[in-house]
């Protein structure tokens, strides 16, 4: 019933870690994008530009 | 042979009948629109007529230029201002008549115009996998609100009879306003009915090959004249909140299509479609749940089992977008007039929405505990019951957060054992930064149980599988930093712009884990190795859950209805008509909250006359027998 592992338990957190980081990435890019799109400008650190 | 000849005939006959109808309809539309618009007008049209020309001669006017002012004069005529005295005493509350007639409309209406939308999809699916279950449910679907059409048209008349008993200047101003569009209105009516008796009653005649086409195109037909009868009287409503196409003393200077395309008409038509399949959906479940509860048949609990599961899940996916839909409604109400913004949420109909809360609470846990109890129906679901204690810690804690109030009414004692008028911790709770974070991580957590509960009879193939769950647990755990961090930091710690516009962010971030987990689940389950599913295996206290949907949809519509028109406040038509009627002024909650329960209790009475006759089509008496003296 359980899935193919092909990834140890090591290996599964790494994974994980990894997709976290680019995941947060990816937010990052949204947020400032979404504010950007409304005139709300952010600096590198997410604080309000504007 | 014959039989195939005859259907021959009739799909031949069909196609050009419907191809007519079709072209009909739009040409009918289009008509209107060109009518009322710009180059095409009915007055560009006449114009010429009226004047005569002769060689080398300037024109002659025929009419004199008194009568010309006349006119334009009555063309511009301003709003009816009426007296208390205009207003015809029937010796109870115009206004408490008129709610019951409209709300019970609008409940009807609503659950009439949904069912055929998700009706259609159901049958388009069972075209598609060839299952003929898909288009069986999908008629019964059709069979439970059929009785409802009859219900809504019945309290439509007696609401518009009502109205201009009661309120008859009024009436006559919309009808000045808003002209022919009324009878293109009633129009759509004959259309709805035409197309919703040939789609009921034809399901059996047209259900093979290309005649299932005909009656696809039927269905989409049923559904563009309800769904035209909805953005019409939409139009009225919001015409009455952010009136266009008027001047500021009410007269008409603009066409039709000026006067129905006000500020708030498309974000009330989105919230309104959205809303109505959800609460459809809702309704039908409790009918699934009522049969599957009453039969101890197996073959009939699997079929209503999947029937209930199949309305929950149109009702929770159609109401997981609905918070952003009402959202972008406010918004618009904000930016149209920051006085009515502030009436709604920041005046005395505020408390409706720590009520509102309460029952999306509602409707979220239940939503969710049926699809917690749904997965008793596989084994494969062991793997994921883990989850379900983490998801109901997310959604109860997000629920308290939620319908914590901002000001509390307090004596002058508890005022200074508190310290103040909010409460230090719970303060903070009770602003929208920390609501917003609440309610996306509600969404968020619900479509999680769907994930789990549409996983729990597979198993994954692919070898990138476990790469797949990585991904996906990153899209949870990143969006779920996300949106606290835009929730708190731009909430509490910046200025109000930043913190509506990262509202915005916090849609987004919810709108990309719904996208990347279908994406990832319809990838990553291809060919996926099935786990048998055992429908009917599921424990009697889940259909409750379903009897618990429409009881807080229909509840939280008359509430939200209730809000959305007193914004008004003491305006028939905000500006421009002023209501100087005896009910010109916002009722108390307790009086308010006592006619949306009356409204809630009498609709779900109708609902349950509704089933019951649904139930009396499928029965039959059995014959008497003779007795010994012959009689029956």
């Amino acid at each position: 019933m359980e899935e193919q592992n092909t990834l140890g338990v090591g290996g599964r957190l790494v994974a994980v870690a990894i997709a976290i980081i680019i995941m947060l990435a990816v937010f990052y890019g949204l947020d400032h994008m979404i504010m950007g799109m409304q005139g709300l400008p952010l600096n590198p650190d997410l604080s309000p530009a504007g | 042979m014959m039989k195939q000849t005859r259907f021959s005939y009739i799909r031949g006959m069909m196609r050009p009948v419907l191809m007519f109808m079709t072209v009909l309809l739009f040409t009918g539309m289009a008509t209107l629109v060109l009518a009322e618009t710009g180059a095409g007008s009915a007055q560009a049209r006449i114009a010429p007529v009226g004047e005569v020309r002769l060689q080398g001669q300037p024109p002659v006017e025929i009419a004199p230029a008194a009568a010309k002012a006349a006119e334009e004069k009555a063309e511009l005529e301003a709003a009816p201002q009426p007296r208390r005295a205009d207003y015809p005493n029937v010796g109870m509350s115009s206004r408490a008549i008129v709610w019951v007639l409209a709300q019970m409309h609008l409940f009807f209406g609503a659950l009439v115009l949904a069912v055929p939308l998700f009706v259609l999809m159901i049958e388009l699916v069972g075209v598609y996998t060839g299952d003929e279950r898909y288009d069986d449910m999908a008629h019964e679907f059709m069979k439970i609100s059929l009785t409802g059409f009859s219900i809504t048209a019945i309290f439509g008349g007696s609401l518009a009879l009502a109205l201009f008993m009661l309120y008859p200047d009024f009436m006559g101003y919309m009808m000045h306003v808003f002209g022919a569009q009324v009878l293109v209105y009633a129009s759509m009516f004959f259309f709805e009915s035409f197309f919703l008796y040939v789609y009921y009653y034809g399901w059996n005649a047209f259900r093979y090959g290309n005649l299932k086409w005909v009656h696809l195109t039927l269905g989409l037909l049923l559904n563009a004249s309800g769904l035209t009868i909805m953005v019409l009287a939409n139009s009225w409503a919001t015409f009455m909140m952010a009136p266009s196409g008027v001047n500021e003393v009410g007269a008409v200077v603009g066409n039709i299509w000026e006067i129905m395309k006000g500020p708030l008409w498309n974000p009330i038509n989105l919230h309104r479609f959205i809303a109505n399949i959800g609460f459809g959906g809702a309704v039908v479940g409790a009918y699934a749940a009522f049969k599957f509860l009453s039969t101890t048949d197996p073959e009939k609990r699997a079929h209503y089992d999947w029937m209930g599961y199949t309305s929950n899940f149109i009702a929770i996916l159609a109401f997981l977008p609905l918070p952003f839909a009402g959202y972008y409604l406010m918004a618009e109400i904000y930016s149209y007039s920051q006085q009515m913004g502030i009436t709604a949420m920041g005046g005395i109909l505020a408390w409706l929405f720590i009520v509102q809360a309460v029952l999306i609470g509602t409707i979220l846990l239940a939503g969710n505990f049926y699809l917690w109890s749904g997965m008793s129906r596989t084994e494969g679901s062991e793997r994921y019951k883990g989850l379900i204690k983490v998801i109901a810690f997310v959604l109860v804690v997000s629920f308290l957060i939620w319908v914590t109030p901002h000001t509390l009414i307090l004596s002058a004692s508890e005022i200074s054992l508190l310290g103040g008028s909010h409460h230090h911790i719970l303060g903070p709770l009770g602003i929208m930064p920390a609501k917003n974070i609440a309610v996306n991580l509600m969404l968020i957590a619900t479509f999680l149980s769907f994930q789990l509960y549409r996983r729990s009879d597979k198993v994954a193939t692919v070898r990138w599988a476990p790469l797949g769950n990585a991904l996906l647990i990153g899209v949870y755990v990143a969006a779920v930093v996300n949106i606290i961090f835009l929730g708190v930091y731009y909430g509490y710690f910046t200025n109000t712009v930043y913190k509506v516009g990262s509202s915005v962010a916090q849609v987004s971030t919810t709108l990309v884990v719904i996208v990347a987990g279908l994406v990832i689940d319809t990838l990553m389950f291809r060919n996926a190795k099935r786990l048998p599913s055992h429908w009917g295996r599921i424990p009697d206290r889940a259909q409750y859950a379903l009897f618990a949907l429409p009881i807080a949809f229909t509840w939280l519509m008359a509430l939200m209805g209730y809000v959305r028109s007193s914004v008004k406040t003491h305006w028939h038509v905000y500006t421009v008509m002023k209501d100087n009627s005896p009910d010109n002024f916002i009722p108390t909650i307790g009086y308010a909250g006592n006619m949306i329960t009356l409204v809630t209790v009498l609709f779900l009475l109708c609902v349950l006359f509704m089933f019951w006759v649904a139930n009396l089509s499928g029965s039959r008496q059995a014959k008497p027998e003779a007795t010994a003296g012959g009689e029956a």
